[in-house]
């Protein structure tokens, strides 16, 4: 909650803590702590210094109406109602001139996303060619859309900041390198490209070449994730042979090649997936494919500065995986927060979890359903699934549904009961977060968390669905 | 001089003047040390009232709201320019000065319940796809929903809401203990959890000890001012029991009506369905009813909660209730008959006497109905009116007092507007602050009716 229940206002009686204000003709007073809480970076913290022992307000030649919704959200760290009179846009550079825009971003950002409690609250939309191929989100609540061979950047505030048209024609791949600048990847022209929203320009290219090998060329690009100095993404031929290479992210140069595999099986193929842990150095490659036998896949950990495979396991065929013959997995996630592996069981469509510092011949746990009637009629495996883990959360969309496993907070005292529990058995409970009618807009195809947002695109859907958790009640009046 | 410069007051009232004078944000502000004393004792009002200093005190706060306060600290009520300003704010405001009580008091307190006045006014969407299995509230108006394996918390103002996972796949008996404390049982989990609301996470499991040794499930929970009476089963369903919470510590403090089921005694194997507290009479109503090839049996006792005793108890095999009440204020019993589907009540002055017994306020023919009519209906007390649920619409009884005669008259009424009728059947039926709140079937939605003139 913002505030405590109890009493704690202060009576401020030294005059010389307060300051008056003049904007635009209007009459403000107020402390000094309250317009130095944002920092001495701020414009409001240096016009406090400079009028000190001035008696005549300070005369700022900006609208009153909103510094005066400004400084309520200064002195209570909440954006009063009166706040709907005014676009975020002008909001937001308003708060930008003052030079509090970080407190303005603290009041506005939705609260931790949930996604036992949370609904639709927009749509994303591209101008023109507005059905997305790819789109990645990142941690501020901004997000990068591709859509047409364009690259759409949206801030925070989900307002449209820029569009870059690239020469590719349909992006499938995508990843923030810089704050400006992204890796892209296609399947349908080789190379990995970068590109930078401020000037709208291409900055570099990386191609995979063998000189000693004439069949490595025009190798496209798969899957791209970064790591703090490096750019990851997979290649591959049109013979199928394919690797991981090691970009540099300031030099836009390769710097090494792992994973260097034939494709001619399917637990040799590109890898579809790359995930980079920070924490424990390890980039994590997935790739699945159905087929009219069933779906096939791996998952693969690399060390990438020794370049060898930590960890790996392929479905189907490995060993010890006998209790569940026939139920390979159909997607692939990794919670790089906690370090959790999950995958998605193509026949029962259950969800099974491993923990990726425990990780051995047959580490899943199987997450159960205990409530009877969420339970999935097993299905043929035809339905299209996506994993993502956001927020200690995991969200899977089968179809067009939307559903979350997220874990229930244990009885604080009981520590034992917690360490018996931890193999995530009766820990984790599924829930829809869409109603029933959501699931009837069309096939999930990508799951992205940011911001406490999450952003779902839908095969054959315009634009990007914006989902986000609320404390208001938003209670409809139906007099 | 320009204006606001210095803070020492150019007419200096003396010291032991009534008036107090408020610099709020750039602006003057005029009142008593009554007035502000009115607050209440450790609020920020009255530490103002106190101080003696020969500043005027400052507050850094927004002086439009701080007027509307001060309008509310004179009359007791929000001037009506508030109108104009969410509540929300003034909520958060208020916390501030540390008096949400009184935007409470003015806003929800239980006794501005109207009853011919209510209307279908709000609908609080619940997120997902499970529609609420119970609700609870608080007197003043807070509400708790369960939907599936989630409770969401909606505040007195039903601005805020919030919502937590827990354990249980549907939670069937929920009792609200405060705003952001919740006991939450199921029949098919066991143990009564203690859950905080606002964190999220299980304060304590109750559990009843009984003789299997198994599990024992929750079904139903009620309250007294000082206990909390929750009714358990064994999970093997071979004996039940109601057992007594301090409200407070939430420690037992006794055991009653202990079952142990042996051979084919159906009357005690029945647990407690429903309990509710007599205030006036200082008894504990518990009902439970049992649905066999033979029809729909139960029974209804009351218990003297201190020495354990049932002081009345009535079977019922004709025309079994679906749902009981008691009021208080009516001194009497209220049922809604689960073949007829019709309202009967008993006299509480006639307990225990030969003419204790229902009499049928609808149609009499159709006690011998030997469809299930009144299936799933809900009956409430509130004041001094009685609310039915029939399929989606409620009824309103109300007792007319007429002089001379012995015999008690009610009449109903049925609740809201031509296009308020019908509509999925009711759920769940439940009271708090100066509305009443319902849920209804596969709608995944809390209806709200209150009164026009107490509309947030």
């Amino acid at each position: 909650m913002e505030e405590e229940s109890t009493s704690h206002a202060t009576v401020e009686s030294n005059a010389s803590d307060r300051i008056k204000l003049n904007v635009g003709g209007k009459l403000f007073e107020t402390t000094l702590s309250t317009i130095r809480s944002d920092g001495p970076d701020s414009l409001l913290y240096d016009l406090s210094n400079r009028s000190s022992n001035d008696p005549n307000p300070v005369f700022i030649d900006r609208d009153p109406e909103i510094f005066s919704v400004l400084l309520s959200l200064l002195r209570t760290n909440h954006l009063p109602s009166t706040a709907l009179r005014f676009s975020k846009q002008e909001l937001a550079d308003e708060a930008n001139f003052y030079g509090i825009d970080s407190h303005l971003r603290a009041a506005t950002s939705p609260p931790p996303f949930s996604g036992i409690d949370a609904s639709i609250v927009g749509t994303v939309r591209p101008a023109s060619e507005g059905f997305p191929s790819t789109f990645t989100a990142a941690d501020n609540g901004s997000v990068w859309i591709a859509h047409g061979g364009q690259l759409s950047s949206y801030d925070w505030n989900l307002i449209h900041s820029a569009t870059v048209r690239t020469h590719l024609d349909e992006i499938k791949s995508i990843c923030r390198v810089w704050p400006e600048i992204a890796a892209v990847g296609t399947s349908s022209d080789a190379g990995l490209h970068f590109y930078n929203f401020s000037g709208s320009r291409h900055v570099g290219s990386v191609h995979w070449s063998d000189p000693t090998d004439p069949r490595i060329f025009k190798a496209r690009v798969n899957a791209i994730t970064a790591s703090e100095n490096s750019v990851f993404a997979s290649f591959d031929c049109s013979h199928r042979e394919n690797c991981i290479l090691e970009v540099d992210k300031a030099k836009i140069q390769i710097v090494s090649q792992l994973g260097r595999q034939s494709g001619n099986q399917a637990k040799h193929m590109v890898p579809m997936k790359l995930t980079w842990i920070q924490t424990t150095g390890v980039l994590v490659g997935s790739a699945v494919t159905g087929g009219a036998f069933g779906y096939s896949g791996y998952i693969r950990l690399w060390d990438p500065r020794s370049g060898e495979v930590v960890w790996e396991t392929h479905e189907p065929g490995a060993s010890g995986r006998s209790s569940r013959f026939g139920d390979s997995f159909s997607a692939i996630e990794v919670d790089v927060e906690k370090l959790l592996l999950f995958k998605l069981c193509s026949k029962s469509g259950d969800l099974a979890m491993a923990d990726m510092r425990r990780l051995g011949d047959d580490p899943w746990v199987y997450l159960k359903e205990k409530n009877p009637s969420l339970w999935t009629d097993g299905g043929d495996g035809s339905i299209s699934s996506v994993v993502h883990c956001y927020k200690e959360q995991v969200f899977v969309g089968r179809g067009g549904e939307l559903e979350v496993w997220s874990r229930v907070q244990e009885v604080i005292e009981c520590e034992s009961e917690r360490e018996r529990e931890s193999d995530g058995e009766g820990v984790y409970r599924r829930n829809f977060v869409d109603k029933r009618e959501d699931s009837g807009k069309g096939v999930i195809k990508k799951i992205e968390g940011g911001g406490d947002r999450l952003f779902i695109s839908r095969e054959d859907v315009e634009g990007i669905e914006v989902w986000e958790s609320s404390h208001s009640a938003g209670a409809i009046s139906v007099l | 001089m320009p204006p606001f410069a210095g803070s020492l007051l150019q007419s200096q009232p003396r010291s032991d003047s009534n008036i107090v004078t408020i610099d709020v944000g750039g602006q003057m502000f005029q009142t008593t040390k009554q007035t502000l004393t009115s607050a209440g004792p450790k609020t920020f009002f009255s530490r103002i009232s106190q101080t003696d200093s020969p500043f005027t005190p400052f507050i850094d706060r927004d002086p439009e709201i701080f007027s509307l306060f001060l309008s509310l600290l004179r009359t007791g009520n929000l001037p009506s320019k508030a109108k104009s300003f969410d509540l929300h704010d003034l909520i958060i405001e208020s916390r501030f000065y540390g008096i949400e009580n009184l935007l409470v008091n003015s806003f929800s307190n239980p006794s501005q319940l109207e009853p011919f006045n209510l209307q279908k006014s709000l609908q609080l969407a619940l997120n997902g796809r499970d529609s609420p299995s119970s609700i609870a509230t608080t007197p003043y108006g807070s509400l708790h929903v369960s939907h599936g394996s989630k409770i969401t918390t909606f505040d007195w103002s039903l601005r805020r809401k919030s919502t937590i996972l827990t354990h249980f796949t549907a939670v069937d008996s929920l009792f609200a203990l405060s705003p952001s404390l919740a006991a939450a049982g199921a029949n098919d989990f066991s143990g009564l959890q203690i859950l905080d609301l606002e964190k999220g996470y299980v304060k304590e499991t109750l559990n009843w000890e009984n003789v299997t040794k198994s599990g024992s499930t929750v079904q139903a929970i009620g309250s007294s001012p000082e206990n909390m009476f929750v009714s358990f089963e064994s999970s093997r369903r071979n004996s039940n029991s109601i057992v007594v919470y301090d409200l407070n510590s939430l420690r037992p403090v006794t055991e009653i009506g202990h079952n142990e089921i042996y051979g084919a005694d159906i009357d005690s194997a029945i647990p407690a369905t429903k309990l509710q507290w007599i205030e006036s009479h200082n008894l504990l109503m518990a009902s439970g009813s049992h649905s066999g090839p033979s029809g729909v049996s139960g029974n209804i006792r009351l218990w003297d909660v201190r020495s354990g005793e049932v002081v009345w108890e009535v079977s019922e095999k004709v025309d079994c209730f679906a749902d009981v009440t008691v009021s208080d204020s009516l001194s009497a019993m209220f049922k809604v008959g689960v073949n007829s589907g019709e309202v009967s009540y008993m006299d509480l002055k006639n307990l225990g006497s030969e003419k204790s017994s229902w009499v049928c306020l609808g149609d009499k023919r159709k006690v011998l109905n030997g469809k299930k009519e009144g299936f799933g209906y809900k009956i409430e007390t509130q004041g001094n009116q009685v609310f039915c649920s029939k399929g989606g619409d409620v009824e309103l009884w109300s007792e007319i007092i007429m002089g001379s005669s012995n015999n008690r008259i009610f009449k109903k009424n049925l609740m809201g507007r031509g296009q308020d009728i019908g509509g999925a059947k009711i759920t769940n039926l439940a009271f708090g602050g100066s509305r009443m709140f319902l849920t209804r079937k596969d709608l995944q939605c809390v209806e709200v009716w209150q009164s026009s003139s107490r509309e947030l």
